[in-house]
């Protein structure tokens, strides 16, 4: 009885988020954009996958019970593809994903490259809802509900053997890439990490000069000041590998040897 | 450089354009210390949006549109918000990307990376053709079928009509984008254009490159100073987009180099640059003592091109090339069976004879209509070709397909 009420209110709650989340709907914030003329400027594309990015959709209560072989066949028999995604562009960037802890930005998924290069939808949507009839809205197929359908927050405790959403990402990705050896495997081949505000950490007297500033960066930077003194961008010239008969030098560049009365 | 100029995010870093790097003394370094961050598209563009002086002057395809481009300039930029760092990606400071203009390069980075290179997704017919086209197209060639498109470039300047103070600039206006001069008396006569047709060229990713202290030819009527490498037998190389800066030069009449003129008076008691004295022989003479090159008094103008590939501004795939805009042979044809057996379930017409959407470019330039139905694109006598290729054989591959020369199938053979 109290497992059920827990239950009631979590899709309470969850009913309530979609709500607030859905309000301010595209075609709104468009208008305002119209209307505004100092308004942020977005990309409307991106926009688009962020906000789909913070929606929490009801959670899948039963999967079917179903082994890979079985599935990937029956999947192939539907012959879904990437023409029947709702969306071939995502960004990774629930709000589960950042209920711990939140180091890192959100990852560009290119949904479609991803289902065109392995060719089997299994690979990814390892299982399905139990019933066909509430999942069709968020997916243009119940064999193909979006990874948060299931995976949420880590550790929940009605569905402990399910992996958060993080963890699922994680575990999905790595060893694929890995498998495949096509892809990024590291923290920032998919990520950008995030800066730290720099307000408290930066210490500069009023109105400092250049050097000074270099100074304070270089208290925390060195390693990084040290590789840009070895980079084009502060050399002003480098390997010049693509360029016939000198791909072995390194003297070229704008600073050196380029031609460049424009 | 400093590390703020890449890192600032407040958008209020400058450098002062007199001074050698230093930053402007307007600037509130502290301020902008305390807020440093990645480095953006208006981080970047600062430097590299104002190539040759100014917005977009010499890289046609980078201007500062591109720190809020519209969606359909960039589909990259302003659909997705992609910063340049995330193509173009750095390890240890060092930044990916081979520029055609300039021979330093420390990784590259070409659309595959995200895009592999069979990125038309799916399996339909037009998937499979378009993705046998990879190999030997560039993705630009079709997928940025114009530069400049969302603002405006110089294609011509003319260094040996500098100089002149009675002449008035005439003002030209290229859509949105007016008043552009025609003349300035410290930079010659300039040649302004919009949303631009490039020049194609086989290009298998190496630059032919004239460099400092270098002879040329200067009795050629035009002298290649960046060109690309690549030919129609080099399986490396993919035909190309380019837009072609022209402009006349000075080279030195007896050592044939390229002259390097002193422009910016170093200071109050500069007596040779060019910028304040309007005198060439000065100003040669004083830059090229501070290049360390002989120099022999004379020279003459000639005309020279630099190569610069286009590479951004990729529009939406609804405004790639069609078939039909390179392959004029198909605007004959009714069905598949010049190469396959015919299949009635194939819509011939939609998938062949469709042409690209350009209604964007109206009032950017005033033959959309003309440019819409333009074929033979590309040009591929140009390239190498007899004509179209579906008639005529590709470059590696001689199938049967010029119906004409079905009989005679030696001919169809294009050494």
């Amino acid at each position: 009885m109290i497992q059920q009420l827990f239950r009631l209110k979590i899709a309470l709650l969850v009913v309530l988020s979609i709500m607030l989340m859905v309000q301010p709907s595209l075609a709104a914030i468009e208008t305002v954009a119209a209307q505004n003329d100092d308004v942020v400027w977005t990309a409307p594309g991106q926009e688009k996958a962020r906000q789909r990015a913070q929606q929490i959709i009801p959670m899948v209560d039963k999967v079917k019970e179903e082994g890979p072989i079985r599935r990937s066949q029956r999947l192939h028999a539907t012959e879904l593809s990437i023409k029947d995604a709702k969306n071939t562009y995502f960004l990774l960037d629930s709000p589960f994903i950042k209920a711990q802890e939140d180091h890192y930005g959100p990852v560009r998924f290119n949904h479609g490259q991803h289902a065109a290069a392995s060719g089997d939808c299994s690979i990814c949507h390892h299982l399905r809802p139990a019933d066909n009839s509430s999942y069709i809205g968020d997916s243009n197929h119940p064999e193909t509900v979006r990874c948060s359908a299931c995976h949420q927050q880590a550790f929940h405790p009605d569905y402990p053997e399910r992996l958060g959403l993080k963890a699922a990402y994680h575990q999905s990705c790595t060893p694929c890439h890995q498998q495949q050896n096509k892809g990024p495997v590291t923290c920032s081949g998919c990520h950008l990490n995030k800066v730290p505000e720099h307000k408290q950490l930066v210490k500069l007297p009023e109105k400092p000069d250049a050097l000074q500033v270099t100074a304070e960066c270089l208290r925390c930077h060195e390693d990084e000041a040290n590789d840009m003194l070895h980079t084009a961008h502060w050399q002003w010239r480098g390997p010049s590998g693509h360029t016939q008969d000198h791909s072995r030098e390194i003297r070229h560049g704008k600073g050196t040897t380029a031609l460049n009365n424009y | 450089m400093d590390c703020l100029v890449c890192h600032d995010t407040t958008g209020t870093y400058k450098k002062s354009p007199a001074n050698a790097g230093w930053p402007d003394d307007s600037v509130d370094l502290k301020f902008v210390a305390e807020n440093v961050g990645h480095s953006s598209r208006q981080s970047c563009g600062n430097c590299h949006f104002n190539g040759g002086g100014g917005d977009a002057i010499k890289h046609a395809d980078m201007g500062s549109n591109l720190a809020q481009p519209h969606p359909e300039c960039d589909v990259h930029m302003g659909n997705l918000d992609f910063s340049c760092s995330e193509c173009h990606t750095t390890r240890q400071h060092r930044i990916a990307g081979r520029s055609s203009s300039v021979a330093a390069a420390e990784g590259v980075v070409s659309c595959e990376d995200c895009h592999s290179a069979t990125p038309h997704l799916g399996n339909s017919l037009l998937d499979h053709h378009l993705n046998k086209h990879s190999a030997s197209i560039d993705c630009n060639t079709c997928h940025s079928p114009v530069y400049a498109k969302c603002t405006s470039t110089k294609t011509w300047w003319d260094w040996s009509k500098a100089g002149d103070k009675q002449r008035k600039p005439v003002l030209q206006d290229l859509g949105d984008v007016k008043g552009l001069p025609d003349y300035h008396v410290k930079k010659g006569e300039f040649r302004w254009q919009r949303a631009v047709q490039p020049d194609y060229s086989w290009f298998n990713g190496s630059m032919e490159r004239v460099i400092l202290g270098d002879a040329v030819d200067t009795r050629a009527d035009i002298i290649a100073l960046t060109a690309p490498v690549g030919m129609r037998n080099d399986p490396n190389a993919r035909i190309t987009p380019f837009k072609i800066m022209k402009g006349v030069q000075a080279f030195d009449a007896l050592h044939h180099t390229l002259l390097i003129p002193h422009l910016f008076p170093r200071n109050a008691d500069d007596s040779t640059a060019y910028w304040k004295h309007y005198d060439w022989a000065k100003s040669f003479a004083d830059g090229m003592n501070a290049a360390k090159l002989p120099y022999s008094g004379d020279w003459l103008w000639k005309e020279t091109w630099t190569y610069w590939r286009v590479e951004h501004e990729v529009m939406p795939a609804t405004m790639a090339l069609t078939c039909v805009q390179c392959h004029s042979s198909l605007q004959g044809e009714k069905t598949c069976d010049r190469c396959h057996q015919d299949s009635r379930h194939v819509d011939f017409k939609q998938l062949a004879h469709k042409t690209t959407d350009f209604r964007f470019l109206e009032g950017k330039r005033n033959d959309v209509e003309q440019l819409t139905q333009s074929t033979d694109y590309i040009n591929f006598k140009n390239l190498g070709y007899k004509g179209d290729p579906i008639i005529h054989g590709g470059r590696f591959k001689q199938l049967p397909m010029g119906q004409v020369d079905k009989l005679n199938t030696t001919s169809v053979i294009d050494k």
